[in-house]
């Protein structure tokens, strides 16, 4: 163990060749096939099994609940790629939490974001960034968009039928590149794009997106057009809401744009602009 | 296909006070996770002191309100006199019952001043008619289990009638901020001897 | 994939269907009217089962038109969407119910107010200042939710209508072959000319 990490440790850049192909190999080679690390539930159809057990749709009354709805967004434009999210998570109508980080920093450059299994994201967009890293280490240079996507891509693919939900988007900028944005779902579809929304708030947030997105955005319109349309979905789409959690990904890396909480920025939103003239706001008394 | 109980969303709450009582009720109207309209009320007055809150299926809400907005009139016609809130208690039950092989799809919540005594009066009944009578605070919709911990933790005795109104409105509040399906604005009725407020909250859009 | 919009502003009250008949995987026809006046100035538009939409559509109509003749004065739409309201909810617990969605436009003809009603097939009933049905509700709500005020001009109303359309096209799998748009003002009920053909890219 000692060994390994004293091995991982080191400066990948500054270092000369430790490893003879061979021992890269077997490093590669060492490690268990992925399907061996997971428990499974001692039955004859494990994924039949999990399905009745945790797909509320098919079955409100199923045992274990599944942290699900969401919307999340992201865009390429001029300046690099906005990528924003909303911040809660439900079990059924019950709100599990509203401070839910559904944007996941897998290193320094790339973002994935998170829709459907809570747990399914987090894991694999952990092992992603592991992934990444390890490909640093191997080829002395950054991971492209393209490459991590199809990693990602792939493992899910192998899972597939096996009841794992997700639908996450990559986003990071490369100098090959340039902005690169990826869609990946648990289905094993992976697809390049402009723009894409995903999660139960999806067509509310393409509603205000499609309206108003242009190639040619400055990072301010950009900003303010994603954390819009997250609020939208927010107001319409029950199960989603909480914080607007908002990054700009550009080439020298991420940077974060605050959590903020959807509340005041409402009736900021509504007081100001005079939108979301569907909400009363008189709030005299009366008898 | 959900329960209908919970395709609109909703949720209402009744509390006693001291010689007062208070309902108050969210203004959402969804079809399942949309939401539809926010200014979708489920409270009616039947009465000077007789309110009813109404939560479950949307077009039960009208349909039931429409019958005792009749049902009352008529009584109202064939007495000379309002209705008290026992009475209307009765009336509800026993009208819900008539349904009992095919049930409007409601929870009904009865808060009110008995007109002759003026004692506080609230009750809640189940969507065929059982009434359940409280000294303290009544709850239905789809929030429910939430707005039982609000108001167990902070409902007390003999709350006077601004105090009430602070604790149902918190109630109410932070109930509906952990439920999906309710919420998106709140009104409140502090009902008195010789005064009714009404009162809409400012609540949250998500 | 059959589209409802309704718009309300400063004194009209705007009303899209589209004009796409499907049955199954077939259009039958693209010119399909889903609307009917009850009076000059309520407009009802519908969507639902098929039969069930333009049996209940013309049940109404005629039951409006009735009234109308019989009492030498109209109903307000606030009075007709609560009569139809009590029609679906009545229709809700018979042995067959009419699978119909509504959206009722008008322009009260005493104090000249424009209204929008939105009715579900379960007879739920609501006031809205913007309102759809089926998908283009899961579209278009978020687009209005921002764009409409409630003193807009009819020419604005089109333009509102016209950004919703757009997205329709751009997002909804299926082609619903353009909208039949009618505007409700204290004058009656106008045809309005809209333009279908224009062709719409997603980013």
């Amino acid at each position: 163990m000692d060994t390994l990490v004293a091995r991982y440790s080191r400066p990948a850049y500054h270092q000369t060749e430790l490893f003879t192909e061979q021992e890269q190999q077997d490093l590669v080679d060492g490690m268990p096939s992925l399907s061996l690390k997971f428990a499974m539930p001692p039955v004859a159809h494990p994924s039949a099994w999990l399905r009745a057990a945790t797909d509320d749709r098919s079955n409100p009354a199923c045992p274990i609940k599944i942290a699900h709805g969401t919307t999340t967004l992201a865009f390429r434009f001029q300046g690099g790629i906005i990528v924003a999210t909303d911040s809660r998570a439900t079990a059924g109508n019950w709100i599990a939490s509203q401070t839910v980080k559904k944007v996941i920093e897998i290193n320094s450059d790339l973002l994935g974001t998170m829709a459907g299994g809570a747990a399914d994201c987090q894991y694999w967009l952990a092992w992603l960034g592991m992934q990444c890293r390890l490909h640093e280490l191997r080829h002395k240079r950054r991971i492209s968009v393209a490459a991590a996507s199809k990693i990602l891509a792939n493992l899910v693919y192998q899972y597939k039928g096996m009841g794992l939900s997700m639908g996450t988007m990559c986003a990071g900028v490369t100098k090959e590149e340039g902005p690169a944005l990826y869609y990946i779902d648990s289905d094993g579809t992976r697809l390049a794009g402009n723009l894409f929304c995903v999660g139960s708030g999806q067509t509310f947030a393409y509603g205000v997106l499609d309206a108003e997105y242009r190639y040619d955005l400055t990072v301010e319109e950009a900003l303010e057009l994603g954390s819009r349309s997250i609020l939208a979905a927010t107001h319409r789409d029950a199960y989603s809401g909480g914080f607007i959690n908002l990054y700009h990904v550009k080439e020298s890396g991420w940077e974060k744009h605050g959590f903020s909480d959807t509340n005041p920025i409402f009736w900021k939103t509504k007081l100001e602009k005079g939108e979301f003239s569907n909400v009363t706001s008189d709030f005299s008394e009366r008898v | 296909m959900s329960s209908p109980f919970s395709i609109n969303g909703g949720a209402c709450v009744a509390m006693v006070g001291k010689d007062c009582v208070a309902i108050a009720c969210d203004l959402r109207l969804g079809l399942q996770a949309l939401t539809v309209s926010n200014n979708f009320p489920k409270i009616f007055q039947y009465g000077e002191h007789v309110f009813l809150g109404l939560t479950g299926l949307a077009t039960d809400v009208a349909t039931v309100s429409d019958l005792f907005r009749y049902k009352v009139n008529m009584y109202r016609l064939r007495e000379e006199r309002g209705i008290a809130p026992r009475t209307f208690a009765n009336l509800v039950s026993s009208s819900l019952y008539e349904r009992r092989f095919g049930p409007y799809f409601v929870s009904p919540v009865v808060a009110g001043l008995d007109p002759k005594t003026g004692s506080p009066f609230i009750c809640g009944f189940d969507s065929i008619g059982c009434i359940d009578f409280a000294k303290d605070f009544i709850v239905s919709g789809t929030a429910t289990d939430q707005l039982f911990g609000m108001c167990e933790s902070l409902w007390e005795p003999d709350l006077a009638p601004e105090d009430l109104f602070e604790t149902i409105s918190q109630a109410l509040l932070n109930a509906v901020d952990r439920d999906a399906l309710s919420g998106w604005g709140a009104h409140v009725y502090i009902i008195e001897k010789d005064k009714v407020t009404k009162r809409l909250l400012k609540g949250r859009q998500d | 994939m059959e589209v409802l919009l309704g718009i309300t502003g400063k004194d009209f009250t705007l009303i899209a269907a589209s004009k796409a008949a499907m049955r199954g995987a077939t259009v039958l026809k693209t010119s399909d009217d889903k609307t009917r006046s009850l009076n000059k100035h309520t407009l009802m538009a519908f969507s639902g089962e098929a039969g069930d939409t333009v049996q209940f559509a013309e049940y109404i109509q005629a039951n409006a038109q009735l009234y109308s003749m019989r009492n030498e004065t109209d109903l307000s739409p606030s009075a007709l969407a609560h009569f139809v309201r009590g029609e679906l909810a009545s229709s809700l617990r018979s042995r067959k119910p009419y699978n119909v969605n509504l959206l009722l436009g008008g322009v009260d003809p005493i104090s000249h107010k424009p209204s929008l009603y939105w009715l579900d097939y379960l007879a739920s009933l609501a006031p809205l200042p913007y309102a759809a049905h089926g998908y283009a509700q899961y579209y278009c709500l978020s687009i209005l939710d921002k764009h409409h005020h409630p003193d807009i001009t009819l020419h604005q109303g089109i333009k509102l209508l016209t950004m919703c359309t757009d997205e329709l096209k751009r997002r909804l799998p299926i082609d619903f072959k353009g909208m039949v748009v009618k505007a409700v003002t204290k004058d009656g009920i106008r045809d309005i000319e809209f333009d279908d053909d224009k062709v719409v890219k997603a980013a």
